[in-house]
């Protein structure tokens, strides 16, 4: 059973394969039903789907149990799967202001425009570990009302409550944002079909942070902010929104939009106080992030390194970090790599150390004061 | 086998949709056709333009990005069912990755499968070029994990395709001419830098450097897929393939001396280590089984071996191999080239109407604004008029002195002549460009650039605008020499020597970095490469400013000597009348942006007419 130069590799792939799946799926416990997973692991397999860029409980679901939990993995197993499918149609532009919120806050204001609806978060949960011995009892309708109700009436549920205006709205009104409407960029560019690289459009790097692995997102903005070369206040969060939008495509006959589904978002809009010398330093400037699924501190994140990356993306390291080192399938992928045999090129390296050495036995000195190496070669 | 099974949603939707596309169509295999047909697109076009990167919406495949993803959908996107698909991985088909590529190729395209080079249509590799020949029956497909051969000398990726698209490899020459100085020789591995087609730099894969010449007018085509980095690009056969080395620094491959394959007894392979006893293998186990067997013809891929480029330490460009003094016709390089001129202009340098505005307005803030108004402030737009209406030429031989005060504009007309800010108004003519027929400042960026390596130098005051300081002060003259096309490490060597001897740095001080420099031999070296390429027109933006007395003193004798040694146009930008004196021969006074005062710089020095001339000079006789 060889892992690489010896022979019968094929014969270890298989068995490696059969541990996996006797060990998964046949593992002492209950079998966890897609209708589980997407239940009860709500959060990680919407964070599966941002992370694909692949929107469909299901299908990430399933890719979240194949992968054994790993999100990044199962992420990867969506978009392989993505990439068999031929695209047979290119939805409508979304308007993220017909959203129906299922929660939404504005840190900034005490008293916005629409409510304040905390709707379902553990924000202000105690962090206690609970460990029940079994399922909890079911409720009952009576005890579900009452639970709430002894804190406080329950407001109407009206439309205004479910798509309440923009705090953007009321802080343009007040004429305290500079306009960053520009209007240049709009045809969304389609980072899975043209790579983006540094110059790019807004659009590129915003879709190049939607589909970001969570954590790398999050590292790079705070590292941005704390690190030694970071240009990244952190801003006042504007408004932050989980809630349902429509999905249109073009009727193929009729030409009409039509809605053929939903999907939840998360969405985020940071302020940005403007101080450069250049900038409107009478006005705020806004940072844009949106998501799949529920995923705030990924939409948050986004949104200070839109802003962060408009103000100086070129003018650092900014913008280049943004397209090319946020996505996990890329940054896993490279880190797996070095687990792949290297013997070819180990052994081109350890011939040049060998040279070396036998150019310094001939009485070849190597220089007492080197300058550092300018440049290394790719491997 | 089982095939690999997916959770499907349930149809509503945009997925009812699908379903019913999918249901009248075979299955798509691990790639849709239309990825495919792009993924052909972006093959053709790396064939058209070879060892271009041609960027793709590369796609996510089964197996993870730098597990061969890139390769993958190359291969995916060129077999068909009628073709034999190989797959090795460090030469070996039997290896995992190899294993799990090929039957995932096989599997999903019908193709065939075989270890067997002579029967393969498509061979898909990681780090090797097979031992056998290639004929124009195959295609070899090379897994990339890192598709830029620049990045080890530059991080940005918008600067490292600025460097491509306009063949600015210096840096990739200087890298390579600091490794010989450091270590004696090249030091690179595998994935060795070549020049493809004469144009364009590219990296190899990383194979070994020994299969690097059989890239060089190969019978097979070469894809190479970079998956995560979503580049492909290729070599087409027949197509000149240049290691980048120096033309007196061979280029070696790796060779282990007396190493034999322990199996078949090649010693004409790429041989990788084998057991702990020090014993060698052949990397490539399809000929080893075959040498064994004696199903090869061993005979013919001797002839193919590259054993002209087994290392040869006497052949080296070592450090001591240098010889800085000694000079030998034969590896004497073309001399820089200079653009004689026969009935062009007398003038090296014109320079019509400078003009330079930070803020609103352009043009239109000037009025208000000079001498005369006793500020350079627009008093309309509130913008700074730096310079306006600057105009001069300089003749071959001859200096010409730009004086005034700091923020009298005398830096920004520099910056803008030789393009280091957008001027707003105003033309510069080099004698060297057309014959001085060409507006230096109409051309494109890229142009602009080029002048600076034969047709304009600068020395900045601050030695570290013009000087890499973290490399040798010989490597620093190597990039203006190997940016003018100088290939020869001796020629650089002794040109470098020469440059160092004349500015009086210590010849023993040559392959020190930078950094470890004082002051005044920084400026020292910052001069010698300057003049590395004899340039005919050379500016001096306050060159002994940032010294000390005595060491300005020493930069101010060499400069003289110098100017009056050469046949050279030089402007020299100075708040101080000693240096104009002692270095110009007409001088321009500049106050608040304009020119209140020109003549001979011995006039203007004896009696000067201007009050603030006056004063100026008054201040260099205290």
């Amino acid at each position: 059973m060889g892992y690489s130069g010896a022979r019968g590799g094929l014969e270890a792939i298989l068995a490696a394969e059969d541990l996996v799946r006797r060990k998964r799926d046949h593992a002492p416990a209950p079998w966890a039903s897609t209708e589980q997973i997407t239940a009860r692991f709500r959060l990680a397999v919407d964070r599966v789907m941002g992370e694909a860029g692949l929107y469909d409980e299901p299908t990430a679901a399933a890719a979240f149990r194949q992968a054994e939990g790993d999100t990044l993995e199962a992420s990867h197993l969506l978009r392989a799967q993505r990439s068999t499918l031929p695209r047979l149609a290119v939805s409508e532009a979304v308007d993220p202001g017909e959203m129906t919120v299922l929660r939404r806050i504005v840190p900034a204001f005490r008293e916005p425009d629409g409510p304040q609806l905390l709707g379902r978060t553990s924000d202000y949960t105690g962090r206690l570990l609970e460990r029940p011995e079994g399922p909890p009892e079911p409720p009952t309708e009576e005890s579900a009302r009452t639970e709430v109700t002894e804190v406080t009436e329950v407001p109407e549920r009206t439309e205004e409550q479910r798509s309440p205006r923009r705090f953007l709205d009321l802080l343009r009104k007040l004429d305290l944002v500079s306009e960053g409407r520009t209007g240049d960029d709009p045809e969304p560019h389609d980072i899975t079909r043209k790579p983006a690289r540094p110059p790019a459009d807004r659009s590129a790097v915003l879709a190049a942070m939607a589909r970001a692995e969570s954590g790398a997102l999050v590292a790079l903005w705070y590292r941005s902010v704390l690190g030694p070369d970071g240009d990244v206040h952190e801003i006042t969060l504007g408004e932050l929104r989980h809630g349902r939008l429509p999905l249109r495509v073009r009727h193929p006959h009729t030409g009409n939009p039509v809605t053929v589904g939903e999907f939840r978002v998360t969405e985020a809009e940071a302020i940005e106080d403007l101080d450069g010398a250049d900038e409107d330093r009478t006005r705020f400037d806004i940072g844009y992030g949106l998501c799949f699924g529920h995923n705030e501190r990924k939409a948050i994140a986004m949104a200070n390194l839109d802003i962060a990356n408009r103000r100086f993306g070129r003018s650092g390291p900014l913008e280049q970090l943004l397209l090319l080192t946020v996505d996990g399938l890329d940054s896993g992928g490279f880190l797996e790599h070095l687990k792949l045999p290297h013997y070819v090129t180990f052994r081109s390296m350890v011939e040049r150390k060998q040279a070396m050495r036998a150019a310094a036995e001939a009485g070849e000195d190597l220089p007492a004061r080197a300058a550092e190496p300018t440049g290394k070669d790719c491997r | 086998m089982s095939t690999t099974t997916y959770d499907t949603a349930q149809p509503s939707g945009i997925g009812a949709l699908v379903a019913e596309a999918d249901a009248g169509s075979p299955p798509a295999g691990i790639l849709d056709e239309d990825a495919k047909r792009e993924i052909r697109r972006a093959c053709l076009a790396a064939v058209c333009v070879p060892g271009y990167q041609v960027p793709f919406g590369s796609r996510e495949m089964p197996v993870a990005r730098g597990w061969g993803s890139g390769g993958l959908q190359v291969t995916l996107g060129v077999i068909g069912a009628d073709d034999t698909v190989k797959v090795i991985d460090q030469g070996d088909d039997a290896g995992v990755n190899a294993t799990n590529l090929r039957r995932m190729i096989a599997r999903t395209t019908g193709c065939g499968e075989s270890a067997d080079t002579r029967e393969a249509t498509v061979v898909q590799t990681r780090h090797r070029v097979p031992e056998e020949a290639l004929t124009d029956r195959h295609v070899l497909v090379y897994q990339v994990p890192v598709p830029e051969p620049l990045r080890g000398v530059q991080k940005s990726v918008a600067e490292c395709a600025r460097m491509h698209a306009e063949g600015d490899y210096s840096a990739m020459w200087v890298s390579l001419y600091e490794d010989i100085v450091r270590n004696g020789m090249i030091t690179a591995s595998t994935g060795y830098p070549v020049l493809v087609g004469g144009r364009y730099v590219m990296a190899t894969s990383p194979i070994p450097r020994w299969d690097v010449p059989r890239l060089h007018r190969a019978e097979q085509l070469n894809l190479f897929g970079a998956g995560r980095e979503k580049r492909i690009y290729a070599v087409p056969p027949h197509t000149e393939v240049r290691p980048l080395t120096f033309d007196d620094v061979p280029f070696e491959v790796e060779h282990e001396p007396g190493g034999r394959c322990k199996f078949c007894g090649s010693d004409d392979v790429y041989l990788v280590n084998a057991g702990t006893e020090g014993a060698f293998a052949c990397s490539d186990t399809e000929w080893c089984a075959r040498v064994q067997a004696a199903d090869a013809d061993t005979a013919a891929h001797r002839e193919r071996a590259p054993l002209a480029l087994l290392p040869d330490p006497a052949a080296r460009a070592g450090r001591r191999a240098a010889p800085l003094v000694r000079k030998t016709p034969a590896d004497d390089a073309p001399a820089p080239a200079r653009r004689t001129r026969t009935g062009g202009p007398e003038w090296a340098l014109r320079v019509d109407g400078i003009g330079k505005v930070h803020g609103a307005g352009g043009a239109s803030a000037v009025p208000g604004t000079g001498p005369e108004h006793g500020t350079a402030i627009s008093p309309s737009t509130g913008a700074v008029v730096a310079a306006w209406d600057v105009s001069f030429d300089v003749a071959p031989g001859e200096a010409l002195g730009l004086i005034g005060e700091s923020g009298s504009g005398k830096s920004t007309v520099l910056r803008c002549v030789i393009g280091d800010e957008p001027a707003t108004a105003g033309q510069v003519h080099l004698a060297s460009v057309d014959d001085g027929a060409s507006e230096v400042l109409a051309l494109p960026p890229a142009v602009r650039r080029r002048l600076r390596i034969d047709s304009m130098a600068v020395v900045y005051q601050d030695p570290a605008a013009g000087l890499d300081l973290r490399v040798s002060a010989g490597g620093n003259i190597a990039e203006r020499l190997t940016a003018a096309g100088w290939r020869g490490y001796h020629a650089i060597r002794r040109r470098a020597a020469e440059l160092l001897d004349r500015v009086e740095v210590p010849l023993s001080r040559m392959d020190d970095p930078v950094h470890t420099f004082s002051g005044g031999m920084r400026q020292r070296v910052q001069i010698a490469k300057a003049l590395a390429t004899e340039p005919p027109v050379l500016l001096l933006d306050e060159p002994t400013t940032g010294l000390d007395a005595s060491v300005a003193a020493g930069v101010l004798d060499l400069l003289r000597s110098l100017l009056s040694e050469r046949d050279v146009a030089a402007v020299v930008v100075s708040h101080d009348f000693s240096v104009i004196e002692a270095l110009t021969d007409r001088t321009l006074v500049m106050q608040t942006g304009r020119v209140v005062e020109q003549g001979l710089t011995d006039q203007l020095f004896h009696d000067p007419h201007h009050p603030y001339t006056q004063r100026l000079v008054a201040a260099a006789r205290r």
